[in-house]
């Protein structure tokens, strides 16, 4: 009870000499919860992402073949679908045509996706992800169905259809047969999904080529090997695996990108100061303080723990306070600082109602990161200053 | 007079509060994201999507995981990836 009531007191003191140098502990608290927020609003934001595609994309295709000529992507014939019967194992291919357009009148890019549905896994439910119309039947021709974002747009031209040029400008027009729900925005917002004819009728493919295969195997557990066996049998491809996407999805969210570094170089330069400031010793004032004290009768430990309590009042608040406006950035502001460089000069993209997991890992690194430096950087110089003798520190003031 | 500890036992109380708050609320809209989860799956199955729609700038943005492995750079030698996004995406692992 007594050693409560002495760290109080001592609490009380530390308390009265931050608020004595008022300024200078509010400044060093407001640089310090910038940092925090900058770091924890990027670890957020990414973390979010992440999560959002590691939940979604464990139904991609398993296997997605293209092939490559002079380094690009270029139309893969069908033919290549019947090379690879060969294979043992392989349950269902279904070729896409799919692609990029961009409209003019608004500057958007609108993802055109061609493919007969019937034969996708669960494709007869693909109703369900609809907040109106219906799917078109398979195969059936002039019908899309829209993200939402693209039916904003058709809506904003106050038309009932779609009309795209093809490439060599003569008009096609689809009627809206579906829009698909606010809920998959984060997949479909700027989606025209259509018959593969459609598809192949806009792009100008011709009817024995396809974008890409999507390829199932009967067996999870054998799509690496089969994917190694499609590679091998068609050497000018590029296999791409259900993993392989999952694993770009955990890295191109973090904090090797030009941004992510940027944020981390800018708060570790800002904490590099911060430690240096204090690392680099105590002020003739502070010196003097702790002289007194000491004549005072105070005991080194004692000047230590008041140097312990200023420095985890300040990386403390400074840590609470930076975590918790870096959640309301991320969440109710939806990332508002960072959605310049997430969207960029895109004129589609979902709204960003992100719902990072509340990671304790995340917390704990971050404090350990910010708070515990700090703490040895105050309480070592202090340490320094409180065993030299009271009257030398006092002659040397 | 009420002790500067005192003062700060207040302050530490509202800052706690507003982050329980805060918790309760990450984990009601997480519940909310969970119950459209089916949705999102056929969305995925049925049209054999391999990307998040997040930036619709570039393609090596808009689909990452299926785009050619140096598309920023391959419009010319040389060519500087001028898209803003480029800049929060990391590149995709090599396969």
């Amino acid at each position: 009870m007594r050693t409560l009531a002495r760290q109080i007191n001592i609490l009380d003191y530390a308390l009265s000499s931050l608020w004595r140098r008022r300024l200078k502990n509010a400044s060093v608290l407001v640089v310090f919860t910038a940092v925090i927020f900058l770091v924890a609003s990027f670890q957020m934001v990414t973390d979010a992402l992440t999560g959002t595609a590691q939940e979604v994309l464990v139904n991609a295709p398993q296997i997605t073949l293209q092939r490559m000529s002079a380094g690009r992507q270029v139309n893969i014939p069908l033919a290549y679908a019947g090379k690879l019967g060969a294979i043992y194992g392989i349950s269902n291919i279904v070729p896409r045509v799919w692609g990029y357009y961009f409209d003019e009148l608004t500057g958007a890019n609108l993802t055109i996706m061609g493919l007969d549905t019937s034969r996708m896994p669960m494709g007869d439910q693909l109703r369900l992800t609809l907040a109106e119309g219906t799917f078109p039947a398979a195969g059936s021709r002039g019908s899309v169905v829209l993200g939402q974002a693209v039916r904003d747009m058709v809506r904003a031209r106050g038309s009932q259809l779609l009309s795209l040029f093809r490439n060599d400008l003569s008009m096609a027009s689809y009627q809206v047969a579906g829009v698909f729900s606010r809920a998959t925005d984060i997949l479909t917002r700027d989606l025209v999904v259509m018959s593969i004819a459609d598809a192949r009728d806009l792009f100008r493919i011709p009817p024995g080529q396809a974008t890409d295969l999507c390829i199932y195997v009967a067996n999870p557990t054998e799509i690496g090997t089969i994917a190694r066996k499609i590679a091998d049998l068609l050497p000018d491809t590029r296999v791409v695996t259900r993993p392989q996407i999952l694993k770009t999805y955990r890295v191109v969210f973090g904090w090797r990108s030009g941004f992510g570094s940027i944020c981390l170089l800018t708060a570790l330069t800002a904490f590099v100061i911060l430690a240096w400031d204090k690392a680099s010793g105590l002020s003739l004032e502070e010196k003097r303080e702790i002289a007194i004290l000491k004549v005072l009768g105070w005991q080194t430990a004692d000047i230590l723990a008041v140097r312990f309590w200023e420095s985890l009042l300040v990386s403390g608040l400074a840590f609470l306070l930076g975590v918790t406006l870096a959640y309301v950035h991320v969440v109710f502001l939806d990332g508002v600082l960072f959605r310049p460089v997430m969207v960029g000069w895109s004129v589609i993209f979902p709204p960003f109602h992100l719902a990072p997991a509340m990671n304790a890992q995340v917390f704990f690194l971050i404090f350990c990161l910010s708070v515990l430096p700090y703490l040895a950087a105050t309480v070592i110089p202090a340490w320094h200053t409180a065993t030299v003798r009271a009257d030398s520190a006092l002659s040397g003031a | 007079m009420m002790r500067p500890a005192h003062i700060l036992l207040l302050v530490l109380i509202v800052l706690l509060a507003a982050d329980g708050f805060l918790l309760l609320s990450s984990a009601h809209r997480r519940a909310r994201w969970r119950e459209q989860d089916r949705l999102r799956a056929i969305a995925v199955s049925g049209l054999g999507l391999t990307d998040l729609c997040v930036a619709t700038e570039a393609r090596y943005t808009r689909h990452p995981a299926v785009t050619d492995l140096v598309a920023p750079f391959m419009d010319h030698p040389g060519a500087m990836d001028h898209f803003p996004t480029g800049s929060f995406w990391a590149p995709p692992p090599r396969p």
